[in-house]
């Protein structure tokens, strides 16, 4: 898993980290434009979600069912922040987003530990 | 009406409280994913240390809980169970360091939280903090 992908997954979500908390500091709530960047961190995930699938079906890892559930995790935490970040707009939603966001990179993170094919 | 200037309380999932509820329901997420995956697959391994990740687990979804409504139970049941989150981190870090053998495989709350940054033990001193500063007065 220690891949192109992984590694822009894992630039991606800390990139929107930086921005969500920077957004904060500038005292902005976040808008339309900040949206669109989640949705395009998210679709990243997405597409990692869908091929470390595919792909731990094929093998044997120690923690499979593990695996899976960080998948999951990896691809859901940030929508469901982002839709609660939103829902009451003021200057702390950019920092909610980056919380996501951070638990996103350590849910990425995780995956690459676990990816021990055969192991 | 009473003279005093009382201030109802506030709620406690707006403002900066949201980043507070953000974080209490990413570790309730995390801590019940782990135990549920620790009791199904291996409970017998330290059944005790798997029953005290759940316990974490559900205490986490009682503190969003609490800390995500407004209704009347809320701000007990925050109350409650961010204090019973920072006495479990407190007596199950403090056993853990002193002598780890009783719990063969690590919980949330093993080592005040040292898997996951220490957030597990700051995170209750920053719900108190927040409660307090939310409070009716």
């Amino acid at each position: 898993m220690y891949d192109a992908l992984a590694l822009a997954t894992l630039l991606a979500t800390g990139a929107l980290a930086v921005l969500g908390l920077v957004l904060t500091a500038l005292n902005r709530p976040p808008g339309p434009e900040f949206k669109i960047a989640v949705g395009v961190v998210v679709a990243l995930l997405a597409v990692q979600a869908a091929i470390g699938a595919v792909r731990a079906f094929g093998v044997t890892l120690p923690e499979q069912s593990t695996f899976l559930i960080y998948l999951a995790v990896s691809v859901c935490v940030l929508p469901i922040a982002t839709q609660f970040a939103y829902a009451e707009p003021t200057r702390w939603g950019g920092t909610v987003v980056a919380v996501g966001a951070v638990a996103t990179l350590v849910a990425v993170l995780r995956l690459q530990g676990l990816w021990v094919p055969g192991g | 009406m009473a003279e005093a200037p009382g201030r109802k309380a506030r709620a406690t999932s707006t403002g900066a409280g949201r980043i507070l509820v953000a974080v209490y329901g990413i570790f309730a997420l995390s801590a019940t994913a782990r135990a549920a995956v620790q009791i199904a697959g291996k409970f017998s391994n330290a059944p005790l240390a798997y029953l005290l990740s759940a316990l974490a687990g559900v205490v986490y979804i009682l503190a969003t809980v609490g800390l995500a409504s407004t209704r009347p139970w809320a701000r007990p049941l925050a109350w409650t169970a961010v204090l019973f989150e920072l006495t479990g981190v407190l007596v199950v870090g403090t056993l853990t360091v002193l002598d780890a053998g009783d719990f063969p495989d690590d919980t949330v709350w093993s080592f005040y939280g040292r898997g996951y940054g220490f957030i597990p033990l700051v995170l209750p001193l920053v719900g108190l903090w927040w409660l307090h500063r939310t409070r009716a007065r």
